[in-house]
């Protein structure tokens, strides 16, 4: 093996690409030099042929690719920004028309791998439902889930506990981070169950022990396990989620069963930057909680915000998250929106623009600002994204696949959220027709049982009746997951 | 599906888009045809070439060949036009598929057929298939071809999709037979 690699036989150097291109990116390209340099062809070149292929085989398995990226980085390649942003566009020319025409912009963020061997140390809390619904095999389930928690952690990491039903308990603070893992084993152990859930006085105590130890170059994160209902303390709540999210503390919430809020426990991770969960049936937990920890540690990037600057022809349809999970994101232009902590998964958005443009010429439709911290230390990147207007009509341009993929799942997703909204103003008849719709297009992408459910609960609204508990929850946490690989 | 300059008129639901709009914004149906600069087909089909050229030309020094392929485990032969690319796959017409080679009748979910498969087509007397990077691969005699590279296929070749097997049977000039179907 060669200790260095020259930027003339770097995979991506080959093909001419940066190393945050995307897979799709790749396959256009390699097909492009594929067809020139082909040895059955004028002008083919063997050797170079040959190359392309061996980059082409690489880059285009993920696996591989990681790989490969990391012996790039061990090698002194690929030192870049710490965050990257790629941008792929259903059309990069456009023919002016004298009316607004729709542009979609896609973003995938990525945190560069850094070569830190140590990850930021965590400091968290679990804030766990003591309530009486919690007995038996939901609680046994729970502890066993967070005793095996705990051989996810490191020594200097903090983990605070926190029972609450009607009340808050400590059972566990942060001071002692993990080394006292025999006090964490036995108060868990301990969890009882009793009372009614009230979430206002778990979270702040949650918070507050977070708080404790919250310094910059530590992950802070709440998590919030519960089963039920909070009732009138929920603006209490999400206010102390978005002072959290102001001093960097993330809050994410896993709700069990069916019986909990989902629009509630989906607001209050919105406002702390984290990700709300369903747990459906109890294996899922350990599993779930043992995803988020490693997500968690796998942060590079924290206080990630965008900021979208529109030139005056441009307006802001709609902007979604798209991965790892899809969210309705109420970004304002020229206002920075945060969008929390960037880990080894990308972070994907997609923008829709209504672009009227009358006037050729090659033009920046969009300007985007992120920032963000890095190993304590402020990263900014500026991109610009231009079009071209043209009078003529063109070609068609190929439209990404992966583009047409995520739009479609997006529409879905939007279709049954837009369901549960316009069936809470009363509109059974518009409410049936959206789940209809969102049932027909899984079935058409072959989620056949998540259209089913969809389909079910399509008919019970049609008949007057409410939307099914389980049904809904499964239908809204399922659509919102159909991005994820 | 109606197209107008102020935009694009849902075919299920009636809406008017903006023009460049890909789904519906009120039904999620996806608008192929979206507008001015849309595609025509679905994801996978960036992937304009030249046409082959041996219609245009069977006046002067080429012919129209034709293919003829053999489906071994229902032995159905299709007959098959050069004058345009052949897409072997699934029909999906939600999606806009629509394979001149359909295997859905050849149990093709269960062999592992993607819906845009692979494709054929002829360029100066001479056929090639692709492969469009399937899920199971395409194999021509048990040679797995990488995804987007042409290769050119001979009388007597066993075509294998995923685990569906094909017969080759090349014809050198346009028969009778052929010219009736075709």
């Amino acid at each position: 093996m060669k200790a260095t690699i020259s930027p003339e036989e770097d995979y991506y150097g080959i093909l001419g690409l940066p190393a945050t291109t995307t897979a799709e990116e790749v396959k256009r390209v390699y097909r492009d030099l594929a067809r020139q340099h082909h040895p059955d062809v004028a002008g083919g070149d063997a050797e170079a042929f040959r190359k392309i292929q061996e980059a082409y085989e690489v880059l285009r398995d993920p696996v591989l690719r990681q790989a490969y990226d990391r012996q790039r980085l061990a090698r002194g390649l690929g030192r870049e920004a710490p965050l990257e942003c790629a941008v792929t566009l259903n059309a990069s020319r456009l023919v002016t028309l004298d009316c607004p025409q729709m542009l979609y912009v896609l973003l995938d963020l990525r945190s560069r791998p850094t070569s830190a061997p140590q990850r930021s140390p965590l400091n968290l809390a679990l804030v766990i439902d003591c309530s009486t619904s919690m007995q038996g095999s939901r609680m046994g389930n729970v502890k066993l889930a967070v005793q095996n928690l705990l051989e996810e952690l490191q020594e200097r990491d903090r983990l605070a506990l926190i029972g609450f039903n009607d009340r808050a308990e400590v059972l566990v603070d942060s001071t002692f981070a993990l080394r006292d893992r025999s006090r964490l084993r036995s108060a868990i152990a301990n969890l009882t169950t009793g009372g009614g859930t009230e979430i206002l006085p778990g979270l702040r105590a949650g918070l507050e022990q977070v708080r404790r130890f919250a310094d910059p170059a530590a992950i802070s994160h709440v998590m919030l396990l519960t089963d039920g209902r909070t009732y009138g303390d929920e603006e209490a709540c999400l206010l102390e989620a978005q002072r959290a999210q102001a001093e960097n503390i993330g809050i994410s919430t896993l709700g069990i069963g069916d019986d909990w809020n989902d629009l509630f426990l989906d607001a209050l991770a919105r406002h702390g930057g984290g990700m709300c969960q369903y747990i459906s049936s109890p294996a899922q937990l350990q599993e779930l909680l043992r995803a988020q920890i490693h997500g968690l540690s796998q942060v590079a990037l924290s206080r990630l915000a965008i900021n979208v600057n529109l030139p005056p022809w441009v307006q802001l349809q709609t902007a979604f998250r798209a991965a790892p999970f899809m969210e309705v994101l109420d970004i304002q232009p020229g206002r920075l929106f945060p969008l929390g902590g960037l880990g080894e998964d990308p972070l994907t958005l997609l923008l829709e623009l209504s672009v009227h443009q009358p006037d050729p010429g090659e033009r920046r439709v969009v300007r985007l600002d992120f920032e963000g911290l890095a190993a304590g230390q402020p990263v900014t990147i500026r991109r610009d994204v231009t079009v071209s207007f043209v009078q003529q009509e063109l070609q068609p341009e190929p439209v990404s696949g992966r583009l047409l993929n995520i739009l479609s799942r997006l529409s879905i997703f939007r279709l049954q959220e837009r369901a549960w909204q316009v069936l809470e103003q009363g509109d059974v008849k518009q409410a049936t027709h959206l789940l209809e719709s969102a049932a027909t297009r899984l079935f058409e992408i072959g989620y056949r049982e998540l259209g089913q459910v969809t389909m079910l609960e399509a008919e019970r609204v049609q008949q007057g009746a409410e939307p099914t508990l389980r049904g809904r929850k499964q239908v809204r946490y399922g659509t919102r997951s159909l991005t994820r690989q | 599906m109606t197209e107008r300059t102020d935009g694009i008129v849902c075919p299920s639901c009636a809406k008017l888009n903006l023009p460049g709009t890909l789904f519906c914004v009120q039904c999620g149906t996806y608008l192929p045809s979206g507008g001015p600069l849309r595609t025509e087909q679905f994801p996978d089909q960036h992937l304009q070439r030249a046409r082959p050229r041996v219609m245009g030309d069977a006046q002067g020094e080429g012919r129209a060949l034709g293919i003829e392929i053999e489906i071994l485990t229902t032995h159905r032969k299709v007959l098959l036009s050069a004058d345009s690319e052949i897409l072997i796959g699934r029909l999906d017409a939600a999606h806009g598929v629509f394979p001149e080679l359909d295997l859905t009748s050849d149990s093709g979910l269960e062999h592992g057929i993607s819906r845009r498969h692979a494709r054929m087509y002829a360029r100066e007397d001479k056929w090639y298939i692709e492969d469009l990077d399937s899920t199971n691969g395409t194999y021509v005699n048990d040679e797995r071809l990488t995804a987007y590279l042409p290769y050119a296929i001979h009388d007597g070749d066993t075509l294998t999709l995923g685990t569906l097997r094909l017969h080759v049977i090349l014809r050198g000039e346009t028969s009778q037979e052929a010219d009736d179907l075709l």
